[in-house]
């Protein structure tokens, strides 16, 4: 008899995650105005539900096994990393490119930061950090010509 | 060779620095996530307008070359392709230099590089009028079932679940429809965002699907990124040779496909390096392993996506519609410098085009120093930079290149959530190869899907359509024989061993 740990609960709730985009893609292409715009996303919608409803069969039959261990480590840092290139992201709008860019690559240092603080450390990878945020800002800007985001803070003066 | 005599033209010093300069330049752009082929050549485009004809397309076919070769520096130190290109160089790219091998990885890209992007510019040199020919035999429904031989491809990457496979490719076709519908124009799947409106970008999910969980995982533990070895290997140039003779079917088999799939319009470099791994992996000799860092895999993917540039400037020189996207620009600043495309261009502006092609094949080849310098230097720096660097440097590099495709926040949240969704499905076998394949091919599959139906409604011959055409039956085949054949092997030689064991 499997055991939980050797059944693949973790796939089946994703497939049944799977499941519900797929009907929630079936109920957005009823109000399409065209029917050509909706063949395609209704027919791969379809084979979306048969292959989740499949593998939670074999869930349930005993059938579906959990793949190789997982990678282990800091949740902490994990959520922080994505949650701090998300706000600084979305920061962007309001404080500019090099306003959001310059806290994000500090935070993102702070929290990939395995080794002591030394005062080399301590000068140097501010330093660092600075020198390629401001170094892909002007060879994007200046040399790319790409329209990085000024920030409505600093619009207008 | 035709035009034999335009190879003293090419080789004056100016054009000689021209691409030596573009293919330098191409190889960094391309390296950096997010700054695609189409995006180099696009940027340097008004600097060739002053310059000489030959000397601007030298410019404009080394900077292209380049910028498709630099994709696989991320593609393997960083399993990030730096343009989609480079998707399957990630596929063993990544594991061999996790196994510490990725100075070798890098050599076995460059040689496979010049190898196909000399294949398909002698290809465009001797064959391209009756190979433009290809460009025209194919309509939607060859373009559809082109896309779905790609989707076969997803019974080989998925690993361990074929249903889990099955699942992402499906979820990356469906995430391929967001937006605006190509065909008929209604608003699918955006639920009333904004951010949704202009759908997924294909570059921007490459880099969050690919790279966000690798950073998830790489700030998680204090260990290095890649495996480090102690003392110098150079190069590693001998061995890589040695392993590339001894798979040259391979590579020649790769950059043909390249060249192929480049003449065909909007079919690119990433679909003929996904459909040239898929062949790799199909004809595995015995002991080689795809998917975990298997040489072959890499001589594929940049044999055949270095091909593509000499195939993809066939039918944009030849019949003036472009073969890849960087050939649309290429195209547009060629009609700038006033050179008429079209089948009497190689005899009325022989002098122009036959120097342009041999400027390509000089800077292929000068891929081969410089590429092998700047890998070199790629690596050190990925392997010797502390985590605490190398984490907001990469993070950084992600969020500008996904903004800077189209000017757009959106791209960059949609790249950071959708890495999020990517790490978090990855835990549980949902691998990110079936749906970033789907996530490609689903517009090609979709447009050619929708027109061949609307003609086949209109002819009243749907089935004829679909299924009539000597190319469909072809690829039909083709696929089936992709799909089925594994398991017929397997079969066989379970039948075999019990008559043994009998």
């Amino acid at each position: 008899m499997q055991t939980d740990t050797q059944r693949d609960t973790g796939g089946a709730v994703i497939s049944a995650v799977m499941i519900g985009i797929a009907c929630l893609v079936i109920w957005d292409s009823m109000s399409y105005m065209d029917g050509d715009s909706a063949v395609f996303p209704r027919t791969f919608a379809a084979v979306l539900i048969v292959a989740s409803l499949t593998y939670i069969v074999m869930w349930l039959l005993g059938r579906a096994k959990a793949g190789a261990a997982q990678e282990p480590g800091s949740a902490t840092r994990r959520i922080l990393l994505v949650a701090v290139m998300l706000g600084g992201t979305m920061a962007m709008p309001v404080v500019g490119f090099v306003g959001a860019a310059l806290p994000v690559f500090a935070a993102l240092t702070l929290i990939a930061m395995y080794d002591p603080w030394t005062r080399f450390r301590v000068l140097v990878y501010p330093l660092i950090g600075t020198a390629i945020v401001l170094g892909f800002f002007y060879l994007f800007r200046e040399v790319l010509l790409v329209p990085l985001p000024v920030g409505s803070l600093f619009e207008g003066g | 060779m035709a035009g034999l005599e335009h190879l003293l033209a090419a080789l004056t010093p100016i054009n000689l620095a021209f691409a030596l300069f573009g293919v330098v330049a191409g190889t960094v752009i391309g390296a950096i996530p997010g700054l695609t082929a189409t995006m180099s050549v696009a940027i340097l485009v008004p600097l060739t307008f002053a310059m000489p004809t030959s000397s601007a397309l030298i410019l404009m076919g080394a900077i292209y070359t380049g910028a498709i070769y630099g994709g696989a520096y991320s593609a393997i130190l960083l399993n990030t392709p730096g343009t989609p290109s480079a998707i399957a160089t990630t596929f063993d790219g990544y594991p061999l230099a996790k196994k510490g091998d990725g100075d070798y990885a890098i050599t076995i890209a460059c040689l496979a590089s010049v190898v196909g992007g000399l294949i398909g510019a002698v290809a465009l040199m001797t064959l391209a009028p009756p190979l433009s020919a290809v460009a025209l035999a194919f309509g939607p429904v060859e373009y559809f079932w082109l896309a779905i031989f790609g989707l076969s491809l997803i019974a080989a990457l998925s690993e361990g679940s074929l249903i889990k496979g099955v699942a992402g490719g499906a979820l990356g076709l469906l995430l391929s429809c967001i937006g605006v519908a190509e065909v008929a124009g209604d608003v699918r799947m955006t639920f009333g965002s904004q951010t949704m409106l202009s759908g997924i970008q294909i570059v921007a999910a490459l880099i969050g699907l690919y790279c966000i969980p690798v950073l998830i995982d790489l700030v998680a533990q204090p260990g290095h990124h890649l495996k480090v070895d102690t003392g110098s290997r150079g190069f590693r140039l001998g061995e890589a040779v040695r392993y590339l003779w001894g798979d040259k079917i391979n590579a020649v088999r790769s950059a043909v496909i390249g060249t192929v799939v480049g003449i065909l319009p909007g079919a690119g470099g990433s679909i003929a390096s996904l459909v040239s791994y898929s062949e790799a992996r199909r004809t595995a000799k015995k002991g080689q392993i795809y998917g975990k860092g298997e040489p072959g895999g890499i001589i594929a993917s940049e044999s055949a996506n270095n091909a593509t540039v000499g195939g993809g400037f066939i039918p944009t020189l030849v019949l003036g519609i472009p073969g890849t996207p960087p050939d649309a620009v290429i195209l547009g600043a060629l009609l700038v410098q006033g050179v008429r495309t079209g089948p009497s261009l190689f005899t009325n502006q022989g002098e122009i085009v036959y120097t342009f092609i041999w400027g390509l094949i000089l800077a292929t080849l000068l891929m081969l120093p410089t590429g092998l310098l700047i890998g070199r230097y790629a690596y050190r720096t990925i392997i010797t930079l502390p985590k605490a660097l190398l984490v907001p440097a990469i993070a950084f590099m992600t969020i500008i290149g996904s903004y800077a495709i189209r000017n757009n926040i959106s791209d960059v949240i949609i790249m950071i959530v959708l890495g999020g969704f990517g790490w978090i499905i990855g835990r549980f076998g949902f691998t990110a190869s079936p749906i970033v394949l789907g996530l490609i091919l689903g517009p090609i599959a979709e447009s050619g899907f929708v027109q061949a139906w609307t003609i086949g409604t209109a002819t009243d011959n749907r089935m004829g359509m679909f299924f009539g055409r000597p190319i469909s039956i072809a690829i039909i085949v083709f696929t089936l024989f992709t799909l089925l054949s594994p398991f017929v092997l397997a079969r066989l030689q379970k039948i075999k061993d019990q008559a043994h064991a009998d």
